[in-house]
C-alpha cells in the first residue's frame, strides 16, 4: 500500500516536470509542494500508527519548514518536515515515521525530519536561529491543526515579546558573514544563485524580516503590508521567477540539488530556457544578462532589509533626528541621506543629481526611500536639465567622488539617472561577455574601471606613494581620464565591429554634450581607441628591445597621454578579473610603462620630428630602390631596422647596407670601402652577425693594419646584425691601398673566429702620450650614465687621440663581458669624447650594480696610457 | 610518453603554438609563470622610487607525446621560441608513466 502512494508521488511528479520542461508550467513549485503535500494526507490517512498515537492520547501535527513550507519547492529540494507533539513524544512515532518517510528514501527523495514537543521547539528555535528561520517559513499539512496554531502562537509572543531585537540582530550578521564568505554572485562566473549576494537567501531574508515584524504568512503579503511598492512585488516576482526556473533546470540537468551555476551548464540551461543568439550575442549571454539583472534586484530588496534593520535596531535614539545638509531640499535621517519631502523635488528636478554629490562629497548614501524617489522622479529629469552647464560640472564631480567601498556611481545606475544623462550607456547594462576571463557584466565593469582609477588617489596617513598614486598625481586633467574609463568599452554595445574603435565613434558623440574641449575630446577618444595597446603589447612583444619601448612612445606621442594610457590600462584589467590582473601582468605592464616613458622623456628616438624625418628616409630608400628589390619586402626589412640607425644614417647609405646585407650570405661580415669626395678618408661600411666583441675586433684590426681612425659609429641593424660605420685616413701605403684594405678583411676574419688573435695588438697600445701643445693636460675620465635608457648603460669617454684608443677603450668593454651596442665616436682635434651604450654579454640587459660599473670604469681608465704634457721643462726654461 | 616542459618568453607563445600546430600539435597547457636565471632582474626609475623586477615573467607550456615525436616536438619548440638573445628560456624533457582519458577511459598513446 504504501509503496502505490509513493508510486502515485513519482509518476506524478514525473508528469509534473515534463510539462514544466516542456514550458507549460509556470506555478511548478507550488504544484510539486502540493504533490508531495498530497502524498502526507494519504499516507496520514492510511496510517495506523497514526491513529493509535492519536487514540493514546498524542495528537500531533504534520508541519512542513523552509522552503517546502513557503511552497516554494524546487526539482532536488530538500522536504523538510516537522512531527510536532502537544507535550510529549511517544515511542510509536518510530513506527509512524518508517511509514512515512522510508518510501520516500527508497525513492531517493532527500527528506529530513524533526519530531519535537512544543517546548522543545521553541526552546531550540531561540537557542539556535537557523531553526528560527526555518519555522518562521512552517506550514500545517496535516494532523492535528490545533497543535500547530498553538505553537505559531506561543513561537510569535516569544519572538516579540523576548527576542526581536537579537532575531533581527542575527539576520543582519549572518546576511553579513553570508556576503563575505560567498561573496557578490552577480560577479562570478559561477554564480552561486542561492547563498550569494544577490541569490534567493536574500529574498528569503527580506521575507523573514517582514514575517518577523508583520506577522504576515506570504509572499503576496509584502505588498499588501507596504514592504514593497506595488512596482517592487512585481519585479521580485518576475526576478524571482526566472532565478526559480534557472534553478529547477540546474537540477534537472545535475541531477540532483545545487546551487552554484556552473560554467559547463550555463550554455546549455540558455537553451532550455529558450535563448536565441542574435546580433552577435550568444543565447547565454542574453540569459546571463538577464539573470543580473534579476539578481540586481534581490541585491535592491536585500539592501531594503539591511537599512531597516539598522535604522530601526541598530541606530541609537540621538541619530533618529534629521539634520540639515548644505543643500536645501536634503536632509540626513538616521545616517541615510534622503530628500525632506517630495515637493522639493517638483520645485527643483536638480536635486535628483545634487543628492548624489551630497551622497559622495560627505560619504553618506541614500536612504533606500530617497533611492525609489530618484526613481519614481525620473521623469523630471529632461534634456533641458542634463545639458545644463551646471548639472554637467555637477555629474562629473560625481563620477570623480566614486570608490569602490562607497558606490555612488552603482546608485546612480540602478536609479536610472546615469542612462539619462548617458542614454547610450543603456546599451551595455547587464551585457555579458561569455568566457572565464571577463567577470562583470560590461556596465559594472565600466564603472569598476571608473572607481579604480579614483582609487589611486593617494589615501591620507599612507607613508609612501604606489607607482599609481604618483602617475595619477601628474595626471592634470583627470575629468579627461575618468570620462574614459567610464566609456572605454561602450563600443561592445556593437558586437558587429572591433569595440575600441566603434567606442570611439559612439563616445564622441557623447563627449560634445559634456563640454569638453576640442583637445580632451582628442585625448578621450584617443585612450578609447587605444585601451589595448599596451597590455597587448606587453604580452604579446619583447619588451627587452628597445624597438618596442619606441614603437609604443611613437604611437601614444605624449607623455600625459601615456600616463593615462598606463592607469586605464592598469584599471581596466583590474576590473576584469583575476585572469587579466596578476603579479605577471603587472610586471609586464609596468615595465612597458616606465620604458616607454624613458624613450619619451629623452625624445631623441620618437618626437614628431624624429617621426617625420624617419618617414622621409623610409620613403627615399624606397623611391631608390624601387626598380631593383620588391616593396613589401624592402618595407619590412626597413621596419625591422633600428630606429637610431634609420635616423643617424643617409637614404643612399641604407641602400648600400642592405645591398651589403643581402650580400651577406653564410659569411661572418661584408664591408664596403669607399672614398671620399675631395679628402683623403675612407668610409668603410660593414655589416656583419651580431658576434659578440665584433665591434672591438674591427678597430683592432685597422689599429694592427695602422689604419687610423678617425669618427665611428655602430648600429644594431636588425634582430642579430649589426651594422658599423668607420671613417679611416688613407693608408699610409698609398701605391697598395687595395692590398691593405684586403689583408685587412683577412685579418678581422680570423679574429673573429679567434679571441686570441688580437693578442699582440693589445701589446701595441701606447702606454703614454705626451701632448704637443705643451698645455697642462687633462686626466682621463669616465662618466657613466645609467639612468636615461633603460636598455643601455651609457659610457662617455674622455681622453686625448692616440693610434689604437678606439681599440683600447672597447676591448677593455669585452674584456668585461659587455657588448657595444650604438657608439658614436668622433675626434675634435686631439680632445676626444667617446659614447658607448653597452649590455651585459650574459643577459643583454644593463649593467645593474654598483660594483659592475666600478669593474667597468676601473678596466678603461687602465687600459688608457697616461698624459703627459711634452717639453714642460724646455718651455719653463 | 615524454612530457615536454617549456620555459619560454611571453611574446614567443603565439610563434611557437602556431609552429606546433603546424607539425600537428594542438593540445598544450600553458601557465602564466616567473622566474630567474641567467636571466637576471633589472630596476627602473621613476621619479626617484626605483621598481624592482626580481622575477622574470615567463610562459610555461607542457605538454605529453609519443616518445617517438619528442625530438621533432623539442627542435619545434627550440627553434620557434629562439630569438637568439639571453632569456629564451629551457626545454625539459621527462619520462610519462602513463596516461588516463578521464571521459573515456583511454590509456596511453590513445588517450594523447
Amino acid at each position: 500500500m504504501n509503496k502505490t502512494s509513493a508510486d502515485i508521488l513519482i509518476k506524478k511528479r514525473e508528469d509534473l516536470i515534463k510539462q514544466f520542461l516542456h514550458g507549460n508550467e509556470p506555478e511548478f513549485l507550488e504544484k510539486h509542494a502540493s504533490l508531495i503535500d498530497e502524498y502526507f494526507f494519504t499516507m496520514f490517512e492510511k496510517s495506523y500508527a497514526a491513529r493509535d498515537m492519536t487514540i493514546k492520547g498524542f495528537p500531533f501535527a504534520v508541519i512542513a519548514l523552509g522552503g517546502y513550507g513557503r511552497k516554494e519547492q524546487c526539482i532536488h529540494s530538500d522536504i523538510d518536515l516537522l512531527i510536532l507533539f502537544k507535550d510529549s513524544v511517544p515511542p510509536e512515532v518510530e513506527t509512524f515515521i518508517q511509514e512515512l518517510v522510508y518510501p520516500l528514501w527508497d525513492a531517493r527523495f532527500e527528506v529530513g525530519y524533526a519530531v519535537r514537543s512544543i517546548k522543545e521547539c521553541l526552546s531550540m528555535a531561540f537557542q539556535r536561529f537557523d531553526i528560527l528561520t526555518t519555522v518562521l517559513d512552517a506550514r500545517f499539512i496535516c494532523g492535528a491543526s490545533l497543535i500547530y496554531t498553538s505553537f505559531m502562537e506561543q513561537f510569535r509572543a516569544d519572538l516579540s515579546d523576548n527576542h526581536l531585537d537579537s532575531t533581527l540582530n542575527y539576520l543582519f550578521e549572518h546576511g553579513e558573514k553570508r556576503h563575505f564568505d560567498f561573496g557578490d554572485s552577480t560577479y562570478r562566473i559561477t554564480p552561486d544563485i542561492k547563498k550569494g549576494f544577490g541569490g534567493l537567501r536574500d529574498y528569503h531574508t527580506f521575507l523573514w524580516y517582514a514575517k518577523i515584524k508583520s506577522n504576515i504568512m506570504y509572499r503576496r503579503d509584502l505588498e499588501y503590508y507596504a514592504f514593497l511598492s506595488h512596482f517592487e512585488y512585481l519585479t521580485l516576482e518576475k526576478s524571482l521567477n526566472h532565478i526559480w526556473k534557472t534553478r529547477n533546470f540546474l537540477h534537472y540537468l545535475i541531477k540532483r540539488k545545487c546551487d552554484t551555476l556552473h560554467f559547463e551548464y550555463q550554455t546549455e540551461i540558455a537553451r532550455l530556457l529558450g535563448y536565441k543568439s542574435k546580433d552577435n550575442q550568444l543565447a547565454v549571454e542574453y540569459f546571463l544578462g538577464d539573470l543580473h539583472t534579476k539578481m540586481d534586484f534581490l541585491k535592491q530588496i536585500n539592501q531594503i532589509t539591511f537599512e531597516d534593520i539598522l535604522s530601526n535596531i541598530r541606530i541609537k535614539k540621538e541619530h533618529s533626528k534629521s539634520l540639515p545638509t548644505k543643500t536645501n531640499g536634503l536632509i540626513i535621517k538616521k545616517r541615510r541621506l534622503t530628500f525632506s519631502n517630495t515637493v522639493a523635488i517638483m520645485q527643483e528636478p536638480q536635486l535628483l543629481l545634487k543628492i548624489f554629490l551630497e551622497s559622495g562629497q560627505r560619504k553618506i548614501p541614500l536612504s533606500i526611500e530617497a533611492r525609489r524617489m530618484v526613481y519614481e522622479f525620473i521623469h523630471l529629469v529632461d534634456d533641458n536639465l542634463t545639458k545644463a552647464p551646471d548639472s554637467i560640472k555637477i555629474f562629473k564631480k560625481v563620477l570623480a567622488l566614486s570608490y569602490w567601498e562607497f558606490n555612488v556611481l552603482n546608485v546612480m545606475l540602478t536609479t536610472g539617472l546615469l542612462e539619462k544623462f548617458i542614454p547610450e550607456f543603456s546599451a551595455i547594462v547587464n551585457k555579458i561577455q561569455y568566457n572565464h576571463y571577463h567577470l562583470f557584466p560590461v556596465d559594472k565593469h565600466s564603472i569598476r574601471s571608473v572607481q579604480i582609477i579614483n582609487s589611486f588617489r593617494k589615501a591620507r596617513g599612507l607613508p609612501v606613494d604606489t607607482l599609481y598614486n604618483s602617475v595619477f598625481k601628474e595626471v592634470r586633467e583627470k575629468n579627461v581620464l575618468i570620462f574614459a574609463a567610464l566609456l572605454h568599452d561602450i563600443g561592445k554595445s556593437d558586437p558587429g565591429s572591433e569595440h575600441s574603435k566603434a567606442g570611439a565613434r559612439i563616445a564622441h558623440s557623447i563627449l560634445k554634450r559634456f563640454d569638453f574641449k576640442e583637445i580632451q575630446i582628442k585625448d578621450i577618444l584617443f585612450l578609447i581607441k587605444n585601451h589595448l595597446l599596451l597590455i597587448k603589447t606587453a604580452t604579446r612583444r619583447d619588451i627587452s628591445d628597445e624597438e618596442t619601448a619606441v614603437l609604443m612612445a611613437h604611437k601614444i606621442g605624449k607623455i600625459k597621454l601615456l600616463r593615462m594610457l598606463y592607469l586605464l590600462t592598469v584599471a581596466d584589467s583590474k576590473a576584469t578579473g583575476p585572469k587579466a590582473w596578476n603579479k605577471w601582468t603587472e610586471n609586464l605592464l609596468r615595465d612597458l610603462f616606465l620604458k616607454t616613458m624613458g624613450i619619451l622623456k629623452k625624445g631623441e628616438l620618437a618626437s614628431r620630428k624624429t617621426h617625420n624625418l624617419i618617414e622621409k628616409k623610409k620613403n627615399i630608400v624606397l623611391r631608390l630602390t624601387k626598380d631593383k628589390w620588391n616593396r613589401d619586402e624592402m618595407e619590412r626589412q626597413l621596419d625591422s631596422m633600428s630606429r637610431r640607425y634609420l635616423i643617424y644614417v643617409s637614404g643612399q647609405d641604407i641602400v648600400n647596407h642592405i645591398n651589403l646585407y643581402k650580400n651577406l650570405g653564410s659569411k661572418d661580415f661584408t664591408w664596403q670601402v669607399s672614398k671620399e669626395k675631395g679628402s683623403n678618408i675612407r668610409s668603410v661600411s660593414i655589416c656583419g652577425k651580431n658576434k659578440p666583441g665584433i665591434y672591438s675586433k674591427i678597430a683592432g684590426v685597422f689599429f694592427m693594419n695602422e689604419l687610423d681612425i678617425v669618427g665611428s659609429q655602430a648600429y644594431s641593424f636588425g634582430p642579430g646584425y649589426v651594422l658599423d660605420i668607420f671613417k679611416v685616413k688613407q693608408p699610409r701605403d698609398k701605391i697598395f691601398e687595395k692590398e691593405t684594405w684586403e689583408k685587412a678583411q683577412n685579418d678581422l676574419t680570423r679574429a673573429l673566429k679567434d679571441d686570441h688573435f688580437l693578442d699582440k695588438a693589445v701589446k701595441k697600445i701606447p702606454k703614454m702620450i705626451k701632448l704637443s701643445s705643451g698645455k697642462i693636460p687633462r686626466s682621463n675620465s669616465i662618466k657613466i650614465d645609467n639612468e636615461t635608457s633603460s636598455f643601455f648603460t651609457i659610457i662617455e669617454v674622455f681622453t686625448y687621440d692616440f693610434p689604437g684608443l678606439l681599440f683600447s677603450i672597447t676591448n677593455a668593454l669585452y674584456q668585461s663581458r659587455t657588448d657595444v651596442n650604438v657608439a658614436m665616436v668622433s675626434t675634435k682635434v686631439d680632445q676626444v669624447v667617446d659614447v658607448f651604450y653597452i649590455k651585459g654579454l650574459e643577459n643583454d640587459t644593463k649593467i645593474e650594480t654598483e660594483q659592475e660599473l666600478e669593474q667597468i670604469k676601473n678596466a678603461i681608465l687602465k687600459s688608457l696610457p697616461k698624459i703627459e704634457a711634452k717639453e714642460i721643462k724646455n718651455e719653463k726654461n | 610518453m615524454k612530457k615536454i616542459e617549456a620555459v619560454i618568453k611571453p611574446f614567443k607563445l603565439d610563434d611557437v603554438k602556431e609552429a606546433l600546430s603546424e607539425i600537428g600539435i594542438y593540445g598544450m597547457t600553458v601557465t602564466e609563470v616567473s622566474g630567474y636565471g641567467r636571466q637576471k632582474g633589472h630596476k627602473e626609475i621613476y621619479r626617484g622610487a626605483e621598481y624592482v623586477v626580481d622575477f622574470v615573467p615567463k610562459i610555461k607550456i607542457e605538454l605529453v607525446v609519443s616518445s617517438e615525436r619528442a625530438d621533432e616536438v623539442v627542435n619545434t619548440v627550440r627553434e620557434a621560441a629562439n630569438s637568439g638573445k639571453i632569456g629564451d628560456g629551457k626545454i625539459f624533457v621527462l619520462p610519462v608513466e602513463q596516461v588516463v582519458r578521464v571521459r573515456t577511459g583511454e590509456t596511453g598513446t590513445k588517450a594523447l
